[in-house]
């Protein structure tokens, strides 16, 4: 059990999406960085898709109520629980009264990022709705009350004191393991879109050589990204059609849009290409203000980027569930 | 150092719970040793006489010996730091996981044996710690 | 410029999108978009096949490794795909217009070269078929606006408009089920519960269902 001291946090409770609701107007939601919670969950030898806290604004603090093991992934904010510092991507136990500090993320380390997890015990204790315990802000359901956590909530573990669980123990992140860059920035697979073809060549170019920034009007629902104007050789005036986060949308300004995990799950802006699923996660990452590139793709090539991510997750949990169950044995 | 200074340390390290406090300066060797809320002055002489007690952090595991966290750029110990026991002084990789390196027991890091970045196999000795 | 032919186009890894012919929005093609999904949705490879306005999202379960296989597959089911003809229950709809309730009537005013007054007339004459779902929980999309009054998206999408915001976009119009971001022109406001998550299904107005706008006041 946690109590949220924090106010005006953003923080939500998310876990890796709530598919199979487009037909009712109802996007995935989900963590913005699927694989931290993937992370942290199987450090605590939770189901992959357990629900955690994501956290896109600092400081965070929260205070455990009940003895509880815990993860914190994703970004490193140079956490604390009571005075020890801990390190990044590792499990802990923490004591009844015991308070988790999360800080501002470390810009001066291997991996620049955004947003932290609070993986717990078993995962955030809260009701499956449409099958998820993602919170869908714009339906308000889903996660705690569809809504993002105020100072004063509270947040059960589904498993808190269960078994002794092993504890400090952590992951190589798979920013370090995964890496992908172009000239010295954040890279993001993309495959092109329906009105790809419909671009200036100027542009089609522009948009794969140079780099995007990531403008201050960012968040769950989209990405506004700053760069040079995209144009396309005649106006595109479009039906409503489905639309999948990672989609980039060019509105008439010219400045691209990426649809991210709240994203409407329908759009009519003319597309000029889709981050690829196994990316997404870095995009998810990547800091206001800070600049990434496009990297043209096939869909061989987007394929195989999902089955490498997925081996990095088997592998990490083949090592951590062996580690485990040694610790148990002894 | 006048007698005034030694009571008012004396009287700080008992609210602590540091257990030796070694003080060196020109001709002068003083070591305060709390023993429970007791601490007693102990000249530095008689503790250079026994055998220096070391105990080594060893290789739970095969695995490649880190200094640090791979994100960070900072080491975890280094020699002169002093360490609690269960202190994480180094980090061992095994593929996507990572171990602590902990120190057996409390005392004050001598040195790393092992380079950072070098494969060890079970039971290598990792950091050497002067106990305390 | 006029789609001569039926095609399908990537969304990532994640979903492939098949556009019927012609730029229209016609209820005799989304009958066979509705045909094509219920088709399509019972393939292993697709996890929900979502209409669009006379088009269609496939979202993969697992993404195919054979993805000219998938594609052939899905242009011999469109080939062969009759109109489903769905009838549902008629939805009336009171709706203030303009003023406070519809901040963006004069751009369409401005586009359309209409009086608020006409615009309200043919915007709630016709008899809206509900095409499909999408744009956020329970949100409906309409077939059969008038095309005089339609009226491009906007540049800059609006940060936020609110639950019963009946809008303008393209050539196509719907209403808002709750508070967030549109590129749409709003031209009046509306009353209803359009979405709720304890009920099965949680959509309250369904594709073959159809929505009448009745005018409750106008602003001028």
């Amino acid at each position: 059990m946690i109590e949220i001291l924090s106010a005006s946090a953003l923080a939500t409770v998310q876990d890796l999406g709530r598919p199979g609701a487009l037909r009712w107007g109802v996007g995935t939601s989900g963590a913005m960085d699927p694989l931290a919670v993937a992370g942290g969950n199987l450090l605590l030898g939770n189901d992959e898709g357990a629900a955690a806290v994501e956290v896109p604004v600092f400081p965070f603090q929260v205070r455990f109520t009940a003895d509880c093991a815990f993860a914190v992934t994703g970004a490193d904010c140079s956490a604390r629980l009571d005075d020890l510092p801990l390190l990044p991507w590792w499990t802990h136990e923490a004591k009844a009264g015991q308070v988790l500090q999360l800080g501002v993320p470390r810009q001066d380390g291997a991996w620049r990022a955004s947003r932290a997890y609070l993986c717990l015990a078993g995962g955030i204790d809260v009701p499956q709705v449409l099958g998820s315990r993602s919170t869908q802000l714009r339906g308000a359901f889903g996660g705690l009350a569809g809504r993002a956590l105020r100072q004063g909530d509270m947040l059960r573990a589904v498993a808190p004191g269960a078994g002794r669980r092993m504890t400090d123990f952590g992951l190589v992140p798979p920013a370090l393991a995964l890496p992908l860059e172009a000239d010295g920035l954040p890279a993001m697979r993309v495959l092109p879109a329906a009105e790809y073809d419909r671009y200036t060549e100027a542009s089609k170019a522009a948009f794969w050589s140079e780099p995007w920034k990531i403008t201050a009007q960012s968040d769950r629902y989209g990405y506004r990204l700053a760069g040079t104007a995209l144009e396309p050789v005649a106006a595109i005036e479009m039906r409503s059609h489905g639309i999948v986060p990672g989609v980039i949308q060019v509105p008439p300004g010219g400045q691209p849009i990426v649809q991210m995990c709240d994203a409407q799950p329908s759009g009519g802006y003319p597309k000029i290409g889709t981050v690829i699923e196994a990316d997404r996660w870095r995009l998810g990452q990547a800091p206001i203000g800070s600049r990434i590139r496009f990297v043209q793709t096939s869909w061989d090539e987007a394929i195989a980027a999902l089955e490498q991510t997925q081996r990095w997750l088997d592998e990490a949990r083949r090592l951590v569930d062996l580690y485990r169950g040694q610790g148990a044995r002894s | 150092m006048k007698i005034d200074d030694v009571q008012q340390l004396s009287a700080w390290l008992a609210a602590t719970d540091i257990d030796l406090l070694e003080l060196r300066g020109p001709g002068e060797h003083l070591c305060l040793r709390r023993d429970g809320a007791r601490v007693e002055i102990v000249p530095g002489d008689a503790l250079e006489d026994g055998p220096e007690q070391t105990a080594v952090a060893t290789a739970a595991s095969l695995g490649v010996f880190l200094h640090g966290h791979p994100l960070r750029g900072e080491t975890l110990a280094s020699p002169g730091t002093p360490a609690r026991a269960g202190q994480v002084l180094g980090l061992l990789q095994i593929g996507a996981l990572l171990l602590p390196v902990t120190a057996p027991a409390q005392g004050i890091v001598q040195a790393m044996l092992v380079a950072q970045g070098v494969t060890v196999g079970y039971g290598t000795p990792l950091v050497e710690l002067r106990l305390l | 410029m006029k789609r001569e032919h039926a095609t399908i186009s990537l969304l990532g890894t994640s979903a492939l999108l098949f556009e019927a012919p012609g730029d229209n929005m016609e209820l005799a093609v989304q009958q066979r978009i509705w045909m094509l999904a219920r088709q399509a949705e019972a393939w292993p490879e697709v996890r929900e096949a979502v209409p669009g306005m006379n088009n269609l999202m496939l979202s993969f379960e697992t993404a195919p490794h054979a993805l000219d296989e998938i594609q052939a597959r899905l242009l011999a089911a469109w080939e062969a795909a009759e109109p489903l003809p769905l009838q549902g229950r008629v939805v009336e709809l009171p709706v203030v217009y303009g003023g406070q309730a519809g901040p963006h009537m004069a751009d369409v005013v401005a586009h359309t070269g209409l009086s608020v007054d006409e615009i309200v007339e043919r915007h709630s004459a016709p008899l809206y078929p509900v095409f499909a779902l999408g744009s956020h929980p329970g949100y409906c999309y309409l077939g059969g606006m008038d095309p005089r009054i339609a009226t491009p998206r906007r540049k800059v999408p609006v940060l936020s408009i609110p639950g019963g915001a009946v809008s303008i976009g393209g050539a196509q119009t719907g209403v808002s089920a709750s508070a967030g971001p549109s590129g749409w022109n709003t031209i009046g406001s509306t009353a209803m519960r359009f979405f709720d998550p304890g009920q099965d299904p949680p959509a309250l107005v369904q594709p073959g269902d159809s929505i009448r706008f009745r005018v409750e006041k106008v602003i001028r």
